[in-house]
């Protein structure tokens, strides 16, 4: 069974409804994987059929609550396929202490993992001196990892490197903005705002890193909506507002 | 109308129950074993649940079966929810539909019922206030958005979602090709998605 290309692409809908088994099914996630445009869709359609759902909701009997929370009671839980606890966390992260540090160098790996893909697929020289800064604040022997949710849905991660007054700021699920509109990332101080440079398109739901100098201790880092090209001054609500305490 | 309520995750998963928390943070609490919050969850899912699966399976013993299963499954794998990757509901309707049409499809892979009847049965129960959901706007705006696809878009998405069809089987009940068949699918999908106002 040969598929080509504009074939496995067409599948999104059936895919999306559960249209499709075994090794076709299998295929095309395989292409869901490396398509990013698929992704995109698959997902918007997957929404749209839970409306389908939803239409047909109906009272459920009477005697189904009782069993399903008593089958809980005795049912052991799967452990998360794996361990990122402090990034799974959806609310501002914010623990000093020893004890936790542990799995915050975990979590920087992590990071510093997921931004080296993403830096090794990028091919341009120009970009390298920035990598290289990247990398230097993922390294600094006092990065601390904050995550914030953002008002918009999806969640925003920063690693603060305080000592170098630096920071890197990724996200993963911001909602896809219409082309005239982009994401701005700005430090906030007592002074006022100062932009720290646009997020790049996301991948697959998540931004490549963004590098934010000047950070003084007592910042909150924000995100905005704002017109394409950026803007000088914040001139809408931030979406993202991450505290990074002294 | 004398119709019951469903309790049901609004658009967006913001919460109505007087709990002040989304499902994407009660799952976050299910996670970690809170049975209290999975009461919560469950007062949200198993309206949706219990009526995709229905749907799905038809036989109502059966689908109350596979319900308890789906929704001891959202127990057990909350943990694994991504709310990267999806919305919480769509993660729980995945679930619920995958099962649903595990069960259909097993028993009915040699009896593939005609047209007529195939198509009669999945289509929405537009006219059935007795089952309606109190605060049906959403079936009132799917109902609207599937009566602007083409006949056979809106019969090709009816069959596979609510009939439990694989996109093949859709075929051959309305004996269209396949590539045909999987650009109404996806056609018909995408205009319920603009119709309907779904971002994503």
């Amino acid at each position: 069974m040969k598929l080509l290309r504009h074939d496995l692409h067409t599948l999104t809908g059936a895919y999306a409804l559960d249209a499709i088994d075994g090794v076709e099914r299998e295929r095309f996630e395989h292409h869901l994987n490396r398509c990013q445009s698929c992704g995109q869709e698959v997902r918007g359609l997957q929404e749209t059929a839970t409306r389908l759902a939803l239409a047909v909701a109906r009272v459920p009997p009477p005697g189904l609550k009782a069993a399903v929370l008593a089958g809980a009671a005795r049912t052991r839980q799967h452990s998360p396929l794996s361990d990122t606890r402090p990034t799974a966390e959806p609310r501002l992260v914010r623990r000093p202490r020893v004890a936790v540090a542990f799995a915050a160098v975990a979590t920087v790996l992590v990071v510093v993992l997921a931004v080296a893909l993403v830096l090794q697929r990028r091919q341009l020289n120009s970009e390298r001196a920035e990598q290289r800064a990247v990398a230097a604040v993922l390294a600094a022997p006092d990065a601390r990892i904050l995550t914030g949710p953002a008002s918009v849905g999806g969640t925003a991660t920063i690693v603060v490197a305080a000592r170098r007054h630096e920071l890197v700021f990724t996200s993963a699920g911001l909602p896809v903005l219409a082309s005239s509109k982009v994401y701005q990332l700005w430090l906030i101080g007592p002074s006022g705002a100062a932009s720290a440079g646009l997020l790049p398109e996301a991948s697959q739901g998540r931004t490549a890193p963004v590098l934010a100098s000047g950070l003084v201790p007592g910042d909150e880092v924000g995100v905005t909506v704002e017109p394409a090209g950026g803007t000088r001054q914040p001139t809408t609500k931030p979406i993202v507002l991450i505290k990074v305490a002294s | 109308m004398t119709s019951p309520h469903i309790p049901g995750p609004d658009v967006g998963d913001a919460g109505g129950d007087g709990t002040g928390r989304d499902l994407d943070q009660l799952l976050a609490l299910v996670a970690r074993g809170d049975q209290t919050a999975f009461e919560a969850v469950y007062d949200r899912l198993a309206g949706p649940v219990f009526g995709l699966i229905c749907k799905v399976v038809r036989d109502p013993a059966q689908s109350e079966e596979v319900a308890q299963e789906v929704l001891l499954e959202i127990w057990r794998s909350a943990s694994r929810f991504d709310p990267v990757k999806s919305s919480a509901t769509t993660w729980a309707m995945m679930i619920a539909h995958r099962r649903a049409v595990d069960r259909v499809r097993s028993a009915t892979a040699e009896v593939l019922r005609d047209k007529k009847s195939a198509v009669a049965a999945v289509a929405p129960d537009i006219d059935e206030v007795a089952e309606a959901v109190e605060a049906n706007l959403e079936r009132e705006r799917v109902r609207r958005c599937l009566g602007t696809l083409t006949d056979i878009q809106r019969e090709a998405l009816t069959l596979a979602y609510y009939g439990g069809y694989t996109y093949r089987d859709v075929a051959r009940l309305l004996n269209v090709a396949l590539g045909t068949i999987k650009t109404r699918i996806r056609d018909g999908l995408i205009r319920m998605r603009d119709c309907i106002g779904v971002s994503w």
